[in-house]
């Protein structure tokens, strides 16, 4: 610090930092600050004053069973997305590593998804996966029979047909990443396990995987932190049914809001942010550990 | 120092956001005195005024605002709250934002939801009144003794919609004049081969009506008010009966294999194909069906009829394109063209509002077009014998839709349903201050 000119510090005083501190407060610190403050109240449509009711907001919703149901689908979704998601993207990484011509179309092509609407995304797939849909005629056409499953009818096996649809928009953008952590490994560190006899699959498992720390860790906390605040994709394939098998949180959430059952929205809405941060430090933890063999 | 200060006037400034946003946008408003109604044609020149409308209701107002901009200068424009319409609406008028007018439901439980005494203006002692027919005057479009809503076409009627058909087909002539004779019918179709109801449990929204008509009896003999004073429960066996009824019918395959499975659209499609006998629905399905097929064909094939256990008697519900309610917006000119804004609709452009939007009339002066289908004016005559839908007594609109919905996919039992229904009432009627919850 002494080493630094004087003057410069000078020419950037801290109260510079203001408009962009106001900007922060106003647009992150209150919002998140009401959240809890307004768990705590009886804000609704119904009526003009705001009261505060203490933990009533809490107390009826773990007592009723729903929330509890709708945190129990929301883990179970953003396990299988984590899953899924990587698995796509790490082999597709691999398939697609070496920079032929060929190999960079196809990870445009898969990249695609990524940036599309997740609301289109959703209805596209709730067409094709309708009985009637695309899907069930191609498996006709195939089998020589009429198909008709019911693909996002089914009240155990539709959360993980919707996990599948959520990670294939986003297994675009974990190829991209563990695409960029194949390409740091040092192409000496390969031939060296090559020289001593390392099959393909000793080379990934022992050298590659290891070396892909980092990416995994970014991979699966992104897909499985993301993935809890999922929304958009189950509400345009499902809208949480068949039964309420697929009723993520925050389409409870968003349902409770609509009917002007503000302040128990918000109640939600906390509880899934301290589920988000609950989950999100052993697990950011956890990977780093990974990371230690660096 | 310096660093202090920011801490400090960032901890100062996010301390009163947190205080004075702690109260909510929408207070305000206050007197209710219903205010004077000026002449149709009163010149208003310079003045905007602003419609809410759903998508299904944005073409709804053309012939009469072309009309009123013609008569007043005025200008009036129609805003499009994408659907889910009623959460839209919901939260933005939450939020402080309001239109001078919009399509609403008039039922006391969405009426309530908009938090009617302090956003709305009393229409108590409207011109258009005298006009209206009596059997539908006061139908519906009170909360608390205060008319908020002004309805501008005949509320949608719960009921059986047939194939004529199918019916000729299995020689049935006459139609089942009361519940018991409705399920005989239902069972002696069946064993005719034909599939006699049709719902569609993957849309899930009608699954409700099913329950809503076995109730009209009790809902004519004071059902809700006992559930809205928490007298009575959905638990009860006044209502848990009738979802146990409605599942026992679904156990006996009386629906269509698909129930699981079926949407809005394949539920319009099987009505017309003769696929199934009947379907128990509202007056949007049969706009669904005229999306479908002409006027002539409608004719031909589907009939309507109301049903209850007693008789046929129908259950009404109003829905949003039924009515528009008026805003307190502060300003007094607009509140004020606003009113004659719907002095107008229901007066001298009345006539041309029916002609264009080809329904039936509110208005004995005004005649309902001929070329209105033979189903629709059956739904309307139904209507002044008609009992209100839980909607339009109950205090509050619980989720039963969803329960049920969830009943047919097999996560719900009957009981589970009524409970989880009764748990979302109180929630509801608490967060209104119900004095009950």
């Amino acid at each position: 610090m002494s080493s630094r000119p004087r003057g410069r510090r000078q020419d950037h005083p801290l109260w510079f930092l203001l408009p962009a501190l106001a900007v922060l407060v106003i647009f992150f610190f209150v919002p998140t600050i009401f959240n809890f403050v307004y768990a705590f109240t009886d804000w609704s449509s119904f009526k003009s004053g705001i009261g505060f009711v203490g933990f009533d907001n809490f107390v009826s919703l773990f007592t009723s069973g729903t929330l509890v149901n709708a945190l129990r689908v929301t883990l179970v979704y953003a396990v299988l997305v984590a899953v899924f998601q990587n698995v796509f993207g790490i082999a597709l990484a691999l398939l697609l590593e070496k920079d032929t011509r060929l190999n960079r179309a196809a990870r445009v092509a898969f990249f695609v998804p990524v940036i599309m609407s997740a609301l289109a995304v959703g209805y596209i797939f709730q067409a094709l996966l309708k009985p009637e849909g695309a899907l069930n005629e191609i498996l006709g056409f195939v089998t020589g029979t009429e198909v008709s499953i019911a693909w996002l009818g089914d009240t155990t096996w539709t959360i993980v047909v919707v996990a599948i649809v959520h990670s294939w928009k986003w297994m675009g953008l974990s190829m991209l990443i563990y695409l960029a952590g194949l390409k740091t490994i040092s192409a000496d560190v390969l031939e060296a396990g090559r020289l001593d006899g390392a099959s393909w699959w000793q080379t990934f498992r022992h050298i590659r995987m290891p070396l892909l720390a980092p990416a995994i860790t970014f991979n699966v906390a992104t897909a499985l932190l993301g993935s809890m605040n999922g929304f958009d994709i189950v509400q345009a394939t499902t809208e949480g049914g068949p039964g309420g098998a697929t009723e993520l949180l925050n389409i409870f959430i968003f349902r409770t809001f609509g009917q002007g059952l503000f302040a128990q929205a918000t109640t939600m809405s906390l509880v899934l942010f301290l589920m988000v941060t609950i989950l999100a430090f052993p697990v950011i933890r956890f990977l780093r550990k990974r990371e230690d063999v660096l | 120092m310096k660093k202090t200060l920011i801490g400090f006037a960032a901890v100062a400034a996010a301390a009163a956001l947190v205080l004075t946003g702690c109260s909510d946008p929408t207070t305000g408003g206050g007197g209710s005195a219903p205010a004077d109604w000026p002449a149709q044609d009163a010149k208003l020149d310079g003045v905007e005024l602003t419609i809410w409308a759903a998508q299904n209701s944005n073409k709804v107002p053309e012939s009469v605002i072309k009309g009123f901009e013609k008569l007043t200068g005025a200008k009036v424009d129609v805003e499009t709250i994408p659907d889910p319409y009623e959460q839209g609406v919901q939260t933005k008028v939450a939020t402080g934002d309001k239109p001078d007018l919009a399509f609403w439901q008039p039922t006391g439980s969405q009426l309530t939801a908009l938090n009617a005494a302090t956003n709305l203006q009393s229409l108590d002692g409207a011109p258009w009144l005298d006009a209206t027919s009596e059997d539908l005057r006061d139908i519906t479009g009170f909360l608390d003794d205060t008319r908020y809503a002004a309805l501008i076409t005949t509320p949608a009627v719960e009921g059986v919609y047939y194939n004529k058909k199918v019916f000729a087909d299995a020689g049935v002539t006459d139609l089942p004049t009361d519940w018991d004779s409705f399920i005989e019918l239902g069972r002696e179709l069946k064993a005719g081969g034909v599939t006699p109801f049709y719902e569609m449990a993957a849309d899930r929204w009608s699954t409700q009506w099913w329950i809503h008509v076995q109730l009209a009896d009790a809902a004519a003999d004071g059902l809700w008010d006992r559930v809205n004073a928490n007298e009575e429960k959905f638990t009860d066996p006044t209502i848990l009966s009738t979802i146990e009824t409605y599942k026992g019918l679904i156990d006996e395959g009386l629906f269509n294999e698909d129930i699981k499975t079926a949407t809005f659209e394949d539920q319009g499609d099987a009505l017309l194909a003769g696929d199934a006998a009947m379907v128990v629905q509202v007056n949007s399905f049969f706009g669904q069906l005229q999306a479908k097929a002409s006027a002539e064909e409608l004719d031909e094939k589907i009939g309507f009829f109301p049903i209850a256990p007693s008789g046929n008697i129908g259950t009404f519900i109003p829905d949003q394109s039924n009515a528009l309610v008026a805003f307190k917006t502060g300003d007094a000119t607009k509140e004020a063209a606003a009113r004659q804004l719907l002095s107008y609709w229901l007066g001298d452009g009345y006539p041309d509002f029916v002609e264009a939007q080809n329904t039936v009339s509110l208005q004995d002066g005004v005649e309902t077009p001929d070329t209105v289908p033979s189903a629709l004016l059956a739904v309307s005559d139904s209507l002044g014998s008609a009992v209100g839908s839980m909607q339009v007594h109950a205090i509050a609109n619980p989720d039963l839709y969803i329960f049920l919905a969830d009943m047919i996919q097999g996560t719900k039992t009957p009981l589970e349903v009524a409970e989880a229904t009764q748990e979302h009432f109180a929630e509801l009627a608490k967060a209104q201050g119900a004095e009950a919850f």
